[in-house]
């Protein structure tokens, strides 16, 4: 087998696979379909191009997430706005916001087992995680829809893991606020006026 | 922020339910610094020991089962997210054809 089929054979094997999670993590940045089609199709042209700089035997999505962000982010020419949010949730602890449960509070006494997630709908909490300002939104998708570690993340965000953890659990967070907001809305939660849980929503409690 | 707010009336309840912050007798550490890492034992990012010792507290105490049953179902509501939206059979076929005008050979 000359080297450029042994170079194929582990394209093929390792990276192959990735396709469709690269898309799918495309497709949270993006939040369009022929965008993310796009941005998927380059990460593997770029990916293949460079399989030579890629280590063996580590983990190769996250080598790829990097890839696919990093295109992502030079097309939308967002670093610098990218940066300044940064410098703003960096000094946050994430060990205090880890804490920080505003909806756990509000629907506690009437949901002990914790079923008031289960009552929300795939597609709207898709849709929430799709309106997460962008630092919080890859976190959340890279942490709880692709199952990177801290570290990894810490790789393909290029931000330390303490960043990671910081934009994590806000992320999370603000998420949970999100889909309280639209259960009190939808009518799955009613109100609960000793309870308060943020600006937008009025307070409830699980049907 | 009202949010902050509420939160800031949390851990006020938190201190003066904990009044000493003592840790329970199995785990030796208390629920303020249990839930301090809920996300990282969550997460499985704590090392052996830390992750023992969390875990044994929530295992014991009933103040923390509520939160933490209320998180874990979080964690795992969007673990079983299904976007359905798989990967789309003409990109792969793209794809394909991209690499191979770059030399790659699919077999």
């Amino acid at each position: 087998m000359t080297e450029g089929e042994k170079r194929d054979r582990s394209f093929r094997e390792e990276a192959l696979p990735l396709m469709e999670a690269v898309y799918r993590f495309s497709l949270r940045l993006t939040a369009d379909p022929d965008r993310a089609q796009d941005l998927t199709q380059e990460t593997f042209l770029r990916a293949y191009r460079n399989w030579d700089k890629y280590t063996p035997g580590t983990r190769p999505k996250s080598w790829l997430l990097t890839i696919c962000r990093n295109l992502f982010l030079r097309k939308e020419e967002r670093s610098r706005r990218h940066a300044e949010i940064v410098s703003e949730i960096a000094e946050e602890d994430p060990r205090q916001i880890s804490r920080e449960s505003t909806v756990f509070q509000a629907v506690r006494d009437r949901d002990p087992e914790g079923e008031f997630w289960a009552r929300v709908v795939d597609d709207v909490v898709l849709r929430a995680i799709g309106e997460l300002p962008s630092v919080f939104r890859e976190a959340v998708v890279l942490s709880d829809m692709e199952d990177l570690s801290y570290e990894e993340m810490s790789k393909v965000l290029d931000v330390p893991v303490g960043t990671v953890k910081s934009r994590l659990f806000r992320g999370r967070r603000i998420l949970q606020e999100e889909l309280y907001d639209y259960a009190l809305s939808a009518g799955i939660v009613e109100g609960n006026p000793s309870r308060p849980v943020s600006d937008r929503g009025s307070p409830g409690r699980v049907k | 922020m009202k949010w902050i707010d509420d939160f800031r009336r949390l851990l006020d309840r938190l201190r003066k339910e904990e009044p000493c912050g003592a840790p329970d007798a199995e785990s030796g550490i208390s629920c303020g610094e249990a839930v301090e890492r809920l996300f990282e034992w969550l997460d499985g990012e704590l090392d052996p020991k830390a992750r023992k010792e969390v875990g044994v507290h929530f295992e014991v105490c009933a103040r923390c089962y509520p939160l933490v049953m209320f998180e874990k179902s979080f964690s795992e509501a969007l673990a079983r997210l299904s976007p359905g939206e798989g990967l789309p059979r003409e990109l792969e076929d793209r794809i394909l054809s991209s690499l191979g005008e770059e030399g790659f050979t699919e077999r």
